[in-house]
C-alpha cells in the first residue's frame, strides 16, 4: 500500500457507491435480526459474562491450552502442525497436498486463509481451490475481494451476480436469487464429492477433547469435511477454548450476535479423523495452528482483541462501517475489529490510520457477544500512532496547543472568546456551513450552530448572584 | 515450526500480557424459565422453516416417513442403520424406493460419492433436540453416516420426544466427555439456508432443502 492508500481515501471512494448503500441495507437487517433474537433470550446477559470469562481465560493460559489440545488430537489420530507465518502456513498446506496427491481442493469460508492468502499461492502450484460458501463462490468469480466477514458479497446486487453467472458459468442471464441459487448448488454438486482435500477454517477448539467446531449454514463446512479423503484445518492459535460445556456456552451468544439466528444451521463438532466403525468422514486430519503475528499481539497492550469470536456484530453496529463498507479497511479484518486485529498482525504500517476510523461511540463494545473494550483499544493505538509521529503535522502542533491550553484557565477562556469570534466570522444566519483547511472534510457533511457571542465563562462571571 | 519452539514463544507472551480480569460468574448455568418444552420445540423448529410432524407413535413411524418421501416423488434414500422405529427402511423398499449404500469405501472414494447424485431423502435418528433454537443433535458413528442429513434434499428426522432438552449449553453440560467418543457431531438447526444474494433467505443452498421432524412418543 502506497502512502496515500489510506483508509479516508478508500472511503471517500466509497462513500454514496451503490456498493456502500448495498452494505447499509444488509446491515440494517442483520441489526434487527439481532435484536430480535437477543431480546427474546432472558439470560443472554449471562451467557455473554461467561462467554468473556471463557475467553479470558482461554487467552491467559493459551501455550497450556494449545498443548493438550494438541495431544488430544493426535490420540484421535489428526495431526497438529505449527506455523510461524503466513508463508510456512501455505508451505505447510501445500506439502500435505502435495504428499496426498490432493490436485482438487474445496474450501469453506476461512478468514486464516484469507490472511495468509492460501488461494493464491496453491493455484500458482496448479492446485484447483474452489470456495463453496455462496457468497466466496461468487466473490472468487468475480476476482473481488470479501466486503463482510459474515456476508462476503453484501456489496454486490443481484443483478451483478447474474450478469457474472451468465459470463463465467455459462448459463442464461437471470436476477432471481432462487434461480441463481440452484444454479451454484449444481453447480458445485460434483465438485464437493469429486474433491481430494477439503480446507476449512476453524470457529473454535476445545483442548480437553481434540475437538474442531465449524459453524456454516449452507452446509458447505460439513460437505468438505465429510466427502473428500483429507481434510486440511486453519486455525488461528487464539481460537481455542478448554472444555466443550465452554464451548457451548460461547456458540450461544455467537449466531446470535452474528445473524440473529438461535444457532447457525448446522454447528460440527470435529474429534479426529474417520474411525474404524465410522461409514464416513476423511481418512486423514490436518491442522495448521497458525501464529503469524498473533504472539506479538499476545504480548501487547491489544491483547483482549484474541478474545474475539469473529461474530460480525460490531461491523454492523458501527457508523463508520455502515457509511464506507468493509473494502474502505483494505484488509481481510474490518470494521472496529478489524482496526485493532489488522495493525496488531501486520504492523502500524501502513495501518496506523485504521484505529481512526472511529467515531469512539461505544455500540461496538455494546454488542459484542463477549464484551471486549474495543474503544479502548482504538485509544491505545491512536496514542501509539501519535507517540510513533504518524500524525499529520498540523493535527500534532493543534493537540499539543490544545492540550497546554485547556489546563490553564485564563489561556482555556481567551481561547473560548477567540473560537466565538471565529466562529460569527464564518457562519451565516446562526449556522457554520463550511470550515476553511483542515476542517473543511468536517463540515462536508455537518452542519455546527454558531457559537453563543458570550462564552459561559462570561456570562457566569457577569450574572453570578444575581 | 517446532511445537515447543511455537508454544515457548506463546507462553512468554502470556506473562506480559495485559488482559483485564474476566467477569465473575457463578459455577452453575443460569437458567430459563420454565417451559412447555414440546410447544417451544415445535415453534421454534417453524420458525427456522423446518416441517414438525406428529407425535406418532412407534408403530406409526414409518407409515409417516413413506407419506413424506412420496409427497416428495423420492425415488431413493439413505438411512441409518439404526433408527428410533424399526421397520422405516423396509416400508421405503415396500414404497418402491431404491436404497443407496453409505459406506464408503478405501479404493475408489469418488466414484462412491458420486452416486449420491441421486439420493432424494436421508432418514436419520437423532441424540436430541433442542427446544430453544428447534435444533436437533445427530451424533455420527457405526451405521450412522454424516451424508444421510447432509446430501440429499430431503432430510427425514425421527426423533423420540423424551429426547428434547432446552439449550445447547445444558444440553452440553450433561455429558461433557460425548465430543471425545464420537468423531462428529452436529447439531442441525432447519434447513440449508444462505441470505448471501442480497440477504434474501434461500433455502437448500448445498444441504436440505427440506428438513422434516418426525415426534415419536
Amino acid at each position: 500500500m502506497s502512502e496515500s492508500v489510506t483508509f479516508l481515501s478508500r472511503a471517500e471512494a466509497l462513500i454514496g457507491t451503490r456498493e456502500a448503500e448495498a452494505v447499509e441495507n444488509g446491515v440494517r437487517s442483520f441489526l434487527a435480526l439481532r435484536e430480535r433474537v437477543v431480546d427474546e433470550f432472558p439470560i443472554m446477559g449471562a451467557m455473554r459474562s461467561r462467554a468473556r470469562a471463557i475467553r479470558l481465560h482461554s487467552l491467559s493460559h493459551l501455550d497450556r491450552l494449545l498443548s493438550h489440545f494438541a495431544d488430544q488430537l493426535e490420540a484421535a489420530g489428526g495431526r497438529v502442525h505449527w506455523a510461524d507465518d503466513a508463508a510456512e502456513a501455505r508451505q505447510i498446506a501445500a506439502d500435505i497436498l502435495e504428499r496426498t496427491g490432493s490436485k482438487r481442493v474445496v474450501k469453506s469460508k476461512s478468514m486464516v486463509s484469507e490472511e495468509i492468502e492460501l488461494n493464491h499461492h496453491l493455484e500458482g502450484l496448479g492446485v484447483d481451490v474452489v470456495e463453496t460458501d455462496l457468497g466466496e463462490f461468487i466473490a472468487q468469480l468475480a476476482g473481488d475481494t470479501p466486503s463482510h466477514i459474515i456476508a462476503p458479497v453484501m456489496h454486490m446486487t443481484r443483478q451483478d451476480i447474474g450478469r457474472l453467472f451468465a459470463a463465467e458459468l455459462g448459463v442464461p442471464y437471470t436476477e432471481d436469487p432462487f434461480e441463481l441459487n440452484r444454479i451454484a448448488r449444481e453447480h458445485l454438486r460434483a465438485v464437493f464429492l469429486e474433491a481430494d482435500a477439503g480446507v476449512s477454517g476453524v470457529n473454535m477448539a476445545v483442548a480437553e477433547s481434540g475437538s474442531l467446531i465449524l459453524v456454516t449454514n449452507e452446509g458447505n463446512g460439513r460437505l468438505i469435511t465429510t466427502a473428500p479423503r483429507v481434510h486440511i484445518a486453519l486455525m488461528g492459535m487464539e481460537r481455542i477454548v478448554s472444555r466443550w460445556e465452554d464451548a457451548a456456552v460461547v456458540l450461544e451468544t455467537l449466531a446470535r450476535s452474528a445473524t440473529g439466528q438461535r444457532l447457525s444451521v448446522y454447528t460440527n463438532v470435529i474429534t479426529g479423523p474417520r474411525r474404524e466403525d465410522d461409514p464416513d468422514g476423511p481418512e486423514e486430519l490436518h491442522v495448521i495452528v497458525v501464529d503469524n503475528g498473533r504472539s506479538r499481539v499476545l504480548a501487547g497492550e491489544t491483547a483482549e482483541i484474541l478474545a474475539c469470536i469473529r461474530c460480525g456484530a460490531c461491523l454492523n453496529a458501527c457508523p463508520v462501517f455502515r457509511t464506507a463498507g468493509g473494502h474502505a479497511y483494505g484488509s481481510v479484518y474490518s470494521g472496529p475489529m478489524g482496526a485493532i486485529v489488522t495493525p496488531g498482525l501486520h504492523g502500524m504500517e501502513p495501518w496506523w490510520d485504521l484505529p481512526y476510523a472511529s467515531t469512539l461511540c461505544g455500540a461496538c463494545e455494546e454488542v459484542c457477544p463477549v464484551g471486549i473494550q474495543i474503544p479502548r483499544m482504538l485509544l491505545e493505538l491512536r496514542r501509539q500512532a501519535a507517540s510513533e509521529g504518524r500524525l499529520p503535522g498540523w493535527l500534532e502542533k493543534g493537540m499539543s496547543r490544545y492540550a497546554k491550553t485547556s489546563v490553564e484557565p485564563a489561556k482555556w477562556a481567551r481561547a473560548k472568546r477567540w473560537a466565538s469570534r471565529l466562529g460569527a466570522l464564518v457562519s451565516s444566519r446562526g449556522w457554520i456551513r463550511r470550515l476553511p483547511g483542515p476542517g473543511r472534510g468536517w463540515t462536508e457533511s455537518r452542519d455546527l450552530p454558531k457559537p453563543a457571542r458570550e462564552t459561559f465563562n462570561d456570562w457566569w462571571s457577569a450574572n453570578r448572584g444575581s | 515450526m517446532d511445537r515447543d519452539v511455537f508454544l515457548t514463544r506463546v507462553g512468554r507472551a502470556s506473562m506480559t500480557t495485559r488482559l483485564p480480569d474476566p467477569p465473575p460468574v457463578s459455577s452453575a448455568l443460569p437458567e430459563l424459565p420454565e417451559t412447555d418444552l414440546l410447544a417451544l420445540f415445535r415453534a421454534r423448529a417453524q420458525s427456522v422453516n423446518a416441517v414438525v410432524h406428529g407425535p406418532v407413535t412407534r408403530h406409526g413411524a414409518p407409515r409417516a416417513v413413506v407419506a413424506i418421501a412420496t409427497g416428495h416423488d423420492a425415488g431413493s434414500f439413505m438411512a441409518w442403520d439404526e433408527l428410533p422405529a424399526s421397520g422405516v427402511a423396509s416400508a421405503l423398499l415396500a414404497a418402491g424406493l431404491d436404497r443407496v449404500d453409505h459406506l464408503v469405501p478405501e479404493e475408489g472414494r469418488a466414484e462412491h460419492n458420486l452416486t449420491y447424485l441421486n439420493v432424494d431423502v436421508g432418514v436419520t435418528g437423532a441424540q436430541a433436540a433442542l427446544a430453544e433454537s428447534g435444533t436437533l443433535v445427530l451424533v455420527h458413528g457405526e451405521g450412522k453416516p454424516r451424508m444421510a442429513s447432509l446430501i440429499p434434499e430431503v432430510h427425514i428426522a425421527l426423533l423420540d420426544l423424551s429426547l428434547l432438552d432446552r439449550t445447547l449449553a445444558h444440553w452440553a453440560h450433561k455429558d461433557p466427555e460425548l465430543v471425545a467418543r464420537t468423531t462428529n457431531l452436529v447439531f442441525v438447526t432447519g434447513p440449508s439456508r444462505t441470505g448471501d444474494i442480497e440477504q434474501q433467505l434461500n433455502l437448500g443452498v448445498h444441504g436440505p432443502r427440506h428438513v422434516h421432524i418426525v415426534m415419536i412418543r
